[in-house]
C-alpha cells in the first residue's frame, strides 16, 4: 500500500476559517450586485449580504465569547435584512421601473475593474500587517475590498437606487471590518452607529423618492446641471 | 473477510465508473421529470437505448477519414484511464494510480473532448461542427478556471495528487470550512455544469439544436460508435461528479483498506453521493433559464472570480 | 460647570422638538432665544475650559472643543435672525401667488425650522461629545440633516445637489468609520478589548498605540472627513449644496459644519501626532491643504453663480486651515483656531449678504447683478466688507489669524510653503474682488430697483457678523486669547 503524503499548509482555525468564509460570501454578494440589472434582484442581493454579516456577527460571538454580540446581530439582521429592503421595495413599487440603466461600463469590464480594486485592497491591507491572534486576516481585507467594490458600483452605476445600495453595501464592508478588529466596541456604540444608519436610510429614501417624483425615472443622467 | 488484490480494486474503480453512470443518468433524467410533472423514462433506460445502438448498423458520413469512426473508441479508452488516477473507492492509491495528477486526469479528459470534436469536424455537418467549435471556444475559457482550481489545491496541500487533498479535507473541520476550499469546490462545480452541458449552459434534452454544445457533436455518429460517445459522456459526467465529490466536497464513505465490504461500502457510497449530486443538478436544471450564448463567458467569468478569490484568500492568512 | 454643558447639550435639541409644536411665529422668536442663550452658555464655558476640561456623562470640554463650540453657538442666533427676514420675503412672493400657497408655506416653514434647529444641535454636538465615535454619529447625523435642508426647496438643482451631497458625504463618512474602527483596534491594543474610544484616554495612550494602524487611521480620517471639510479631491458636493440651500443654511454650511469637520480631522491629529511624530501628519494635511487652496484659488476665477463663488472660497479657507496645522508652529495653531473664529463670521455674513443680494435681483447669476451697492443701501456695503474679511484685509479678525498662520510657518521653517499660500491668497482675494467690484459697482440693472433692503432682519445679522469681525480683529477679549492660546497649547502638547 503506497502511503499517503500528508504535507498540509497549515490551516487557519475554524472559527477563523468560517469567519472567512462568511466574509467571502459577502464580497460575492457584493459582485453579485455590481453584475444585477434588476432593481428588485439588487435590493434581494443587499438583503442577502446583510443576512450574511449577521451570521458573521454570530460567528464572531461564537468563536470570541462576546455575547453582546447576538444582540447587534439580531438588531442587525432586523434593521439591514428586513426593514432596509422594505423601505427600498416600497420606492420600487410605487415606481414602475425595473430594469436599471446598465452602468457607464459593460459587466465584463466592471467585473475586471472590480476584480483588479477589490485586489487591491486585499493585498494593501494585507500589507499593512495588522495583525493579532484573535484577527482573522482575510477578514479584514475582505471587507476592505467590499468597501471598495461597492465605490465601484457607486461610481459606474447611473441609477439612484444602485447608489443607495451600493452605499449601505458599503456600510455593510464597515460594519464587517468593525466585526472582525473591534469586536469589543460597546454595545451601545454599535446601535448608535445601527441607528444612524437608519437615519440615513429614511433620508435617502426620501431624497429618492423626491428624484423620482421629479423625474419620473431613477436614472441619474439628468442630474448634470450644476457643474464648474 | 476477504481481501481483494490493489489490482482488482483498480479495475473495480475503472468498472464502478463506466458501468454506474448509465445509471446516474438515468436516475437524473428521473428525477428531472418527476420535477416536472412527468412520470419519466425507466431509471434503467440509458441501459437499453447502449443496448439497442450496439446492436444497430453504423454509417460513416461519405468523405469522412478513418478518425471519424476511431474518435469514439479512443475518447471511450481516456474516460477509461482516468478513473484510475483518482479516489473512485480508496482513500490510498493503487496501482498506476501516481502515474497522473489532477493536470494528468484533465489532460486526458480535454484530449477526449478534443478527438470527440474533431470527429465532428470531420463530418460537414453543421450542427455538429457547430457544437465542436463551440466546445472548444468555451473549453478555453473554462480551462484557466480548471487550472486556478488545480493551482488552490496545490497550495493547500503542497502537491497535487487528489489523494493527497482527499486526505487533506477529512483530516478535520478546519479544512472544510477554509475559504480557498469551498471557493475551489464552488469553482469546480460550476466547471461541471458546463461540462456535463447543463443548464444554465445548455439543454442536454436536445431538443433546441441552435443552443447546443455537448449533445450536437455526435450528430452524425450511429449505431455502436454513437453508443459509445453516449456512454462516454455519461461516464465523463461521473468522473466529474467523483472528482468534485471525493476530491472536494465530500471524500468520506472511500475504502481505507482492502476488505470486500469496505470497498462495496465504498462503491454504494459512492453511487448515493453521485445521485444526490445529481439531483442538485436537476434542481438547477428546473430553477433556471438557459442563458444566451454570449452570456455563457459571463458565467464562466463568475467561476473564474471564485477560483481566483480562492487564490488572494489564501496568500492572505492562509485563508 | 457640567450644568451649563449639559444645558447646551438641550437647549437646541429641546428647541428641534418644540418646533414640531410650536405655532411659526412662537418658533421663529423661540429658536433666537434658545441659540442666543446658547451662545452665551458657550462664552461662560470660556474661562474654566482655560484652565482644564469640562466634563458631564457622555460630553466633554476642552479648549480646542470650546472654540469650535463657539463658532456654531455663533452662527446659530444670527442665522436664525436672517432667517425671518428670508421667510418674510417668501412671504411676500406667497401673497403674490394666492391663499392656496399658505397652508404649504406653513409645512416648509415647520419642516424648515425642525430641520434647522436638528442641524444647529448636531454641529453643537460634535465638538462636545466625548470620543471619536460619538464625534462620528455626531457629523453623520450633521449630514442627513442637512441633505434634507439642501433638498427642501425641491428645485431641479436643489434635488440635484442634496442627491450628490447626501452621497458623497455618506461615503466620505463611510470610510470616516473605517478610520474609527481601526484606530479603535489600534487602541485596543493598549486599552483592552473593549473601551469607549474617549478622548481623554486616547490622548494619553497616544503614544503607545502601533504606528501601523494609526497612519492607515489618520489617512483615512482625512479622506473620510475630508470629504465633509471640501478638501481638494473630495470636495465636489461642496459647492453644488452651498449653492442650492437656502441662504441660512448656506451660511451654517460654510461657517459651521465645515469647521466641525474639520475638528474632528484635529482629534485625529492630535492623536497620530502622539503615535507617529509630527512628519506624517503634518505633511498629509499640507498636500490636501496647498491642493484645495489652489483648486479653489483658480476657480473663484470662474465662476458666476454668487453663492458657488462663495463656496470656492469656503474650500480655499479649509485649505488654509489645514495648511495652518501642517505648520505645526504653536502661534500657527492660535491662528488657525482663531481662523476658524473668523471664517464663521465672515463667511456667515458673505452668504446672508449674498442672499440679499439674490433676493433683491431674484437671481443667482452674478451677470444679473450690478449696480448692488446702491440698490441695497446697507447689505452691499456690508457685503464689500465681508469680501475685504474674506481677503484678509486688516483690521478684520482673518487678518490677524493668517497673519499668525503664515508668520508661525516661517518661524517653524516652512518659509517656501509660507509664500505659496500667500501667492495662493492673493490670487484668490483677486478672483473674488474682481466679481465683488462688478457686482457692486459696475453700473446695470440695480439702476432700475429702488434703492432699499428687502427686510431688516436680513441686515442685522450681517452687521453683528461685521462687529464680530472687527472685535477678532481689532482687540479680542482677553479672555479669547487664552482660550486660543491654550488650545493651541493642547495642539502642540501633543506634537511634543
Amino acid at each position: 500500500m503506497i502511503e499517503i503524503l500528508t504535507v498540509a499548509r497549515p490551516a487557519p482555525t475554524v472559527f477563523d476559517g468560517t469567519a472567512n468564509t462568511v466574509a467571502v460570501v459577502v464580497l460575492l454578494l457584493e459582485f453579485g450586485m455590481l453584475r444585477a440589472s434588476l432593481f428588485g434582484a439588487q435590493v434581494r442581493l443587499y438583503a442577502a449580504q446583510s443576512v450574511a454579516v449577521s451570521v458573521l456577527a454570530g460567528v464572531v460571538a461564537v468563536g470570541r465569547g462576546v455575547p453582546e454580540l447576538f444582540i447587534l446581530a439580531a438588531l442587525s439582521l432586523l434593521l439591514k435584512a428586513v426593514i432596509v429592503p422594505l423601505v427600498m421595495m416600497g420606492q420600487l413599487r410605487d415606481s414602475r421601473a425595473e430594469i436599471a440603466g446598465s452602468g457607464s461600463l459593460g459587466v465584463a469590464s466592471e467585473v475586471i475593474i472590480s476584480i483588479l480594486v477589490a485586489a487591491f485592497g486585499f493585498f494593501a491591507v494585507g500589507a499593512l500587517g495588522i495583525h493579532s491572534e484573535v484577527l482573522p486576516a482575510a477578514a479584514l481585507s475582505l471587507s476592505m475590498a467590499v468597501v471598495l467594490v461597492s465605490f465601484v458600483l457607486m461610481i459606474l452605476r447611473r441609477d439612484v437606487i444602485s447608489q443607495a445600495i451600493g452605499f449601505f453595501s458599503l456600510e455593510n464592508g464597515v460594519s464587517m471590518a468593525s466585526l472582525v478588529i473591534a469586536a469589543g466596541l460597546p454595545l451601545i456604540l454599535e446601535v448608535a452607529f445601527l441607528f444612524d444608519l437608519l437615519v440615513a436610510v429614511v433620508v435617502f429614501g426620501v431624497l429618492i423618492r423626491v428624484q423620482s417624483d421629479r423625474t419620473k425615472s431613477f436614472s441619474t443622467v439628468a442630474l448634470d446641471r450644476l457643474r464648474g | 473477510m476477504l481481501t481483494l488484490p490493489l489490482p482488482v480494486i483498480q479495475a473495480l474503480q475503472v468498472a464502478t465508473v463506466v458501468f454506474a453512470s448509465p445509471g446516474i443518468t438515468g436516475v437524473i433524467s428521473q428525477v428531472e421529470a418527476r420535477m416536472q410533472g412527468r412520470r419519466g423514462p425507466r431509471i434503467l433506460q440509458p441501459y437499453y437505448d447502449l443496448a439497442k445502438l450496439f446492436r444497430k448498423e453504423s454509417l460513416a458520413p461519405l468523405h469522412s477519414g478513418p478518425f471519424f469512426l476511431l474518435a469514439p473508441v479512443l475518447a471511450f479508452a481516456c474516460y477509461l484511464t482516468v478513473p484510475m488516477l483518482i479516489p473512485v473507492l480508496t482513500t490510498y492509491a493503487l496501482p498506476l494510480g501516481n502515474m497522473g495528477d489532477i493536470l494528468g486526469g484533465g489532460i486526458i479528459l480535454a484530449f477526449a473532448s478534443f478527438m470527440v470534436a474533431t470527429a465532428a469536424a470531420e463530418t460537414g455537418d453543421p450542427y455538429a461542427q457547430l457544437g465542436a467549435s463551440r466546445a472548444k471556444t468555451f473549453g478555453a475559457i473554462t480551462e484557466p478556471v480548471v487550472l486556478l482550481v488545480v493551482f488552490t489545491v496545490a497550495l493547500v496541500t503542497s502537491t497535487d495528487l487528489p489523494y493527497v487533498l482527499a486526505a487533506t479535507v477529512t483530516s478535520g473541520p478546519d479544512q472544510l470550512v477554509r475559504p480557498a476550499h469551498l471557493l475551489a469546490s464552488a469553482a469546480l462545480f460550476m466547471v461541471i455544469l458546463y461540462e456535463t452541458g447543463r443548464i444554465p449552459i445548455e439543454t442536454h434534452t436536445g431538443t433546441i439544436e441552435l443552443g447546443m454544445i455537448e449533445e450536437a457533436r455526435p450528430f452524425e455518429h450511429s449505431g455502436p460508435y454513437y453508443a459509445l460517445l453516449k456512454w462516454g459522456s455519461s461516464a465523463k459526467q461521473l468522473i466529474f461528479y467523483t472528482l468534485f465529490l471525493n476530491v472536494f466536497a465530500a471524500p468520506w464513505g472511500l475504502a481505507s483498506t482492502r476488505e470486500l465490504g469496505d470497498v462495496l461500502f465504498a462503491i454504494v457510497a459512492l453511487i448515493a453521493k453521485a445521485i444526490v449530486v445529481g439531483i442538485v443538478v436537476s434542481v438547477i436544471d428546473n430553477t433556471f433559464a438557459k442563458l444566451r450564448l454570449f452570456r455563457i463567458t459571463e458565467f464562466v467569468s463568475a467561476a473564474f472570480l471564485l477560483a481566483v478569490l480562492a487564490i488572494f484568500t489564501l496568500y492572505l492568512g492562509g485563508g | 460647570m457640567s450644568a451649563v454643558l449639559i444645558c447646551v447639550f438641550f437647549l437646541p435639541f429641546a428647541m428641534t422638538l418644540l418646533s414640531l409644536v410650536l405655532p411659526r411665529r412662537v418658533t421663529e422668536m423661540a429658536t433666537i432665544v434658545v441659540g442666543v442663550v446658547t451662545f452665551v452658555l458657550a462664552v461662560t464655558l470660556m474661562p474654566s475650559v482655560t484652565h482644564g476640561v469640562v466634563t458631564a456623562p457622555f460630553l466633554r470640554v476642552d479648549a480646542l472643543s470650546e472654540i469650535f463650540l463657539l463658532a456654531t453657538a455663533f452662527l446659530y442666533p444670527v442665522t436664525a435672525i436672517y432667517t425671518i427676514g428670508y421667510f418674510a420675503r417668501e412671504r411676500s412672493v406667497i401673497a403674490r401667488d394666492g391663499a392656496d400657497a399658505i397652508p404649504q408655506f406653513r409645512r416648509y416653514s415647520r419642516l424648515f425650522y425642525v430641520g434647522f434647529n436638528a442641524f444647529a444641535w448636531s454641529m453643537i454636538c460634535a465638538p462636545i461629545v466625548n470620543g471619536l465615535a460619538l464625534l462620528w454619529i455626531a457629523i453623520e447625523i450633521t449630514t442627513v440633516v442637512s441633505a434634507l435642508l439642501v433638498a427642501i426647496d425641491r428645485t431641479e438643482g436643489a434635488t440635484e445637489a442634496a442627491w450628490k451631497y447626501v452621497l458623497i458625504a455618506s461615503c466620505g463618512l463611510g470610510i470616516g468609520l473605517l478610520a474609527t474602527i481601526i484606530l479603535y483596534y489600534a487602541g485596543s491594543t493598549v486599552l483592552g478589548e473593549s473601551y469607549d474610544l474617549g478622548l481623554a484616554s486616547m490622548l494619553r495612550s497616544a503614544g503607545e498605540l502601533p504606528a501601523v494602524p494609526v497612519q492607515l487611521a489618520f489617512g483615512l480620517a482625512v479622506i473620510g472627513y475630508g470629504t465633509k471639510v471640501g478638501l481638494f479631491p473630495v470636495h465636489t458636493w461642496l459647492p453644488d449644496a452651498h449653492s442650492e440651500a437656502p441662504t441660512p443654511i448656506s451660511a451654517l454650511l460654510s461657517g459651521a459644519l465645515l469647521a466641525t469637520s474639520f475638528y474632528a480631522i484635529l482629534r485625529y491629529y492630535q492623536i497620530a501626532v502622539g503615535a507617529l511624530g509630527p512628519a506624517f501628519p503634518q505633511n498629509t494635511l499640507l498636500i490636501f491643504g496647498v491642493l484645495s487652496l489652489l483648486l479653489a484659488a483658480l476657480y473663484l476665477f470662474a465662476q458666476r453663480n454668487i453663492k458657488r463663488m462663495l463656496a470656492y472660497s469656503s474650500v480655499e479657507h479649509m485649505g488654509i486651515l489645514a495648511i495652518g496645522v501642517s505648520f505645526g508652529a504653536p502661534i500657527a495653531f492660535a491662528g488657525v483656531l482663531l481662523h476658524v473664529l473668523a471664517h464663521a463670521a465672515a463667511k456667515g455674513t458673505a452668504f446672508m449678504g449674498a442672499g440679499t443680494m439674490v433676493h433683491k435681483f431674484g437671481t443667482k447669476e452674478m451677470s444679473g447683478m450690478r449696480g448692488a451697492i446702491r440698490a441695497l443701501p446697507f447689505s452691499g456695503p456690508i457685503f464689500l466688507v465681508a469680501i475685504f474679511t474674506l481677503g484678509a484685509l486688516p483690521p478684520f479678525g482673518m487678518f490677524r489669524s493668517e497673519f499668525q498662520i503664515v508668520s508661525g510657518g516661517v518661524a517653524s521653517g516652512h518659509g517656501v510653503v509660507g509664500a505659496v499660500l500667500l501667492v495662493l491668497l492673493s490670487t484668490a482675494f483677486l478672483g473674488l474682488m474682481i466679481a465683488t467690484t462688478r457686482v457692486l459697482f459696475e453700473p446695470g440693472t440695480g439702476a432700475m430697483l429702488p434703492a432699499s433692503e428687502p427686510s431688516y432682519w436680513m441686515v442685522v445679522p450681517t452687521l453683528i457678523g461685521v462687529v464680530a469681525l472687527l472685535v477678532l480683529g481689532v482687540h479680542p477679549p482677553d479672555t479669547l486669547v487664552d482660550l486660543l492660546t491654550r488650545g493651541a497649547a493642547e495642539l502642540t502638547g501633543a506634537s511634543s
